[in-house]
């Protein structure tokens, strides 16, 4: 099968150590930092290393389309929501059905951004692929993408604690949490794409376990297509990649793929009816394929996923897809990461080898 | 309560009988051995021993509090799933995973048929149990949530490692009753995060404790009950234990929408702070689950484990448990 639509992707977040010495390094200067025997200025430096190797590991896998490996990020939720004023990081609270913890937001009044989110992160992880050697056969083809958190998400996350507080907007309602931070949102769009950003991933698992929160949710968005329409208008390019994981989205196949996005990145790890919903209902947008599972370490049999996606692809508009894990992968062992992202290298061998026969 | 259970067991209670949720802080010197020994410098044995010292004095301090139902408070363990994991054939033990921020386990892997083939707890059991006359739980995690918690290389779908695992506790309470074990938890806190599995759950624990001579407690916490609730009483245990007030009592008013039809050991102090609450406060929470709750049915003890806390809060904590109880015995 000739797939030139077809783009091998990662999903998100990536280990930060792995079990080797030199691997720990971010964990043993973290550690070192919280007994005053390190700086800030170290941590900077360490995380700045660990996101180029982690890069190059995207790009040795074979990658076309990459992230930073979130390597920064303490939780996907504090880590945005950390960086607003009138928002306190509270306690630990479990995310998902991960069995990983992260640190709740707590609005304490309107929240305000003082400085990018994101935007910086994605701009030295962008100049750090621009300095790696381009493989053989992937000149043009290689990009790096931002991933956002979305307002939802976050959202759904957050607590009000002083509803009144002296100000006249309060927070006690999920709708006002969402909507604050999808205004948020949108303004670190403009900044994403000012550093070259051409597809910005928005993540919203939250969405598809809570969907009698749909209009909520819904809603949420129109402040980021609002600054994706400007940017194009613009005369940059830019597409929005909603992402979903962590649980079954197959009943919600019709709505995601009317919200007005340009990619619809899919959780196949959930529903075993998923993969049957999109090839007999197709796609007339581009979609995120999560047929890797980044949950398990059990790995996949790529003749396998390759006769999966040869079901699906045909029925998507323009044979366009991201090819990619259920979802970040810092819930695997760093070596395991890896093989499954080589996982997909073989998947697509195997979609040209089958071509050739 | 299940009296006439009790009865059957031989076991004597007061109305409100207090417990705790398992584990208990480390004293100091068994947090230093073990770093230790995980350097390779100090020997199984001086471990060992050091974990039957802080296991002793464990069991005096729940002596002098006056607590109903003992614990062995986990002295020997490190995780509650990976302490089961790292003693079955079956496991295999993965790289390093985050659990959050900058901490990290070794995360089992499921990479074969798991097996029982000797006890893993009663030996612990058995040594806590001779330094009391009061009764002292068994404490074991249920097969739902190793399974939940492990990546699973072997099984061809969570049911089926679920329902292994499950018939692998089953023997290990098997072992603990066959030792004199009369008061059994098994611990499944991954119950609530996945709703739509809660049948998988369900039939993991019929199995491990179907037609077992013991009363079988649960412990479940910090999930979206709303979701699993009242469908979870289908469980087949005879005590729910879980965290009350950390939630605001939150969980009282699904009751009351739909009674709760087994015991409850209820959690009635945070965990996760170091302040513990005044007797009154606790006294409060005690009053409100009565408002719904039938008092032969309540236990208290704190909502979770208090191996996070230190010694002393620990010791506060659970006294605040006792001087509640007790208080509400005399009424």
């Amino acid at each position: 099968m000739n797939a030139p639509g077809l783009h091998l992707s990662s999903a998100g977040s990536y280990p930060r150590i792995g079990d080797s010495p030199e691997l720990q390094v971010l964990r043993r200067t973290i550690a070192a930092l919280d007994k005053g025997e390190r700086t800030t200025a170290d941590l900077l430096e360490v995380q700045n290393e660990v996101t180029r190797h982690v890069i190059a590991e995207q790009v040795r896998a074979g990658l076309d389309l990459i992230t930073d490996g979130l390597i920064r990020w303490y939780d996907p939720i504090s880590h945005l929501a950390g960086k607003l004023d009138n928002i306190q990081i509270k306690g630990l609270v479990r995310f998902f059905d991960t069995n990983t913890y992260f640190r709740q937001p707590v609005f304490d009044g309107a929240p305000v951004k003082r400085g990018h989110l994101v935007a910086g992160e994605y701009s030295f992880a962008r100049n750090a692929l621009g300095h790696l050697p381009t493989p053989r056969g992937k000149a043009g083809k290689l990009g790096i993408k931002p991933v956002l958190t979305g307002p939802y998400t976050l959202g759904k996350f957050s607590l009000s604690e002083n509803p009144g507080n002296g100000s006249s907007k309060t927070f006690a309602a999920l709708e006002a949490r969402v909507q604050a931070y999808a205004e948020i949102l949108a303004t670190e769009f403009e900044a994403l794409s000012q550093a070259g950003a051409e597809l910005i991933q928005v993540d919203e698992p939250a969405a598809i376990k809570y969907p009698n929160d749909w209009a909520i949710f819904e809603s949420s968005l129109a402040p980021l297509v609002n600054a994706r329409d400007k940017i194009i208008k613009s005369g940059r390019k830019l597409e929005l990649a909603l992402y979903v994981y962590f649980h079954d989205c197959a009943p919600l196949y019709e709505k995601l793929l009317a919200l007005p996005v340009d990619v619809v990145g899919l959780d196949f790890t959930y529903s075993p009816k998923l993969l049957d919903t999109v090839a007999s209902a197709g796609s007339q947008k581009a979609l995120g394929l999560g047929l890797i599972d980044g949950r398990n370490t059990n790995l996949e049999d790529p003749a396998q996923v390759a006769r999966q996606v040869e079901r699906m692809l045909p029925k998507i508009k323009d044979q366009r897809a991201f090819l990619g894990p259920s979802s970040g992968l810092e819930y695997l062992p760093r070596h395991r990461a890896f093989a499954k992202l080589e996982i997909l290298s073989k998947v697509r061998a195997q979609l040209e080898g089958r071509e050739r026969r | 309560m299940s009296r006439q259970k009790f009865e059957n067991l031989g076991v004597k209670l007061p109305l409100f009988p207090t417990t705790s949720v398992g584990s208990f802080p480390k004293p100091d010197y068994l947090a230093k051995a073990r770093a230790e020994f995980n350097k390779k410098q100090i020997s199984e044995k001086d471990l060992h021993d050091l974990e039957r010292k802080a296991t002793a004095f464990w069991i005096e301090e729940q002596e002098k509090l006056g607590i109903d139902v003992l614990v062995d408070g986990e002295m020997y363990r490190g995780d509650m799933v990976a302490y089961f994991a790292e003693r079955l054939p079956g496991f295999s033990i993965s790289g390093l995973v985050r659990s959050y921020g900058n901490r990290y386990y070794h995360k089992p892997v499921l990479s074969g048929e798991v097996e029982w083939r000797a006890p893993l707890t009663v030996e612990w059991w058995k040594y806590a149990q001779s330094l009391t006359k009061k009764p002292v739980k068994g404490m074991l995690t249920g097969g739902y949530t190793i399974m939940d918690w492990s990546f699973n290389e072997f099984y061809p779908d969570r049911r089926t490692a679920a329902l292994a695992l499950a018939k692998v506790v089953r023997q290990e309470v098997e072992a603990l009753i066959v030792a004199g074990c009369k008061i059994v938890q098994i611990d499944e806190p991954a119950l609530s995060v996945r709703p739509e599995e809660l049948p998988i759950a369900i039939e993991a624990m019929e199995l491990t404790t179907q037609g077992q001579n013991a009363y079988f407690i649960t412990h479940a916490c910090y999930g979206e009950f709303d979701k699993i609730y009242p469908g979870m009483l289908d469980l087949a245990v005879d005590n729910f234990d879980l965290e009350m007030s950390n939630s605001d009592l939150d969980l009282l008013e699904l009751f009351r929408r739909h009674p709760f039809t087994k015991d409850i050991s209820f959690g009635v102090v945070d965990v996760h702070s170091h302040r513990t609450d005044s007797a009154e406060v606790v006294r409060a929470r005690i009053e409100q689950a009565l408002t719904i709750l039938p008092k032969e049915g309540v236990w208290v003890d704190p909502d979770c484990g208090l191996k996070t806390r230190t010694v002393a809060e620990a010791i506060e904590k659970l006294r605040a448990c006792v001087t509640a109880a007790k208080s509400f015995r005399n009424e």
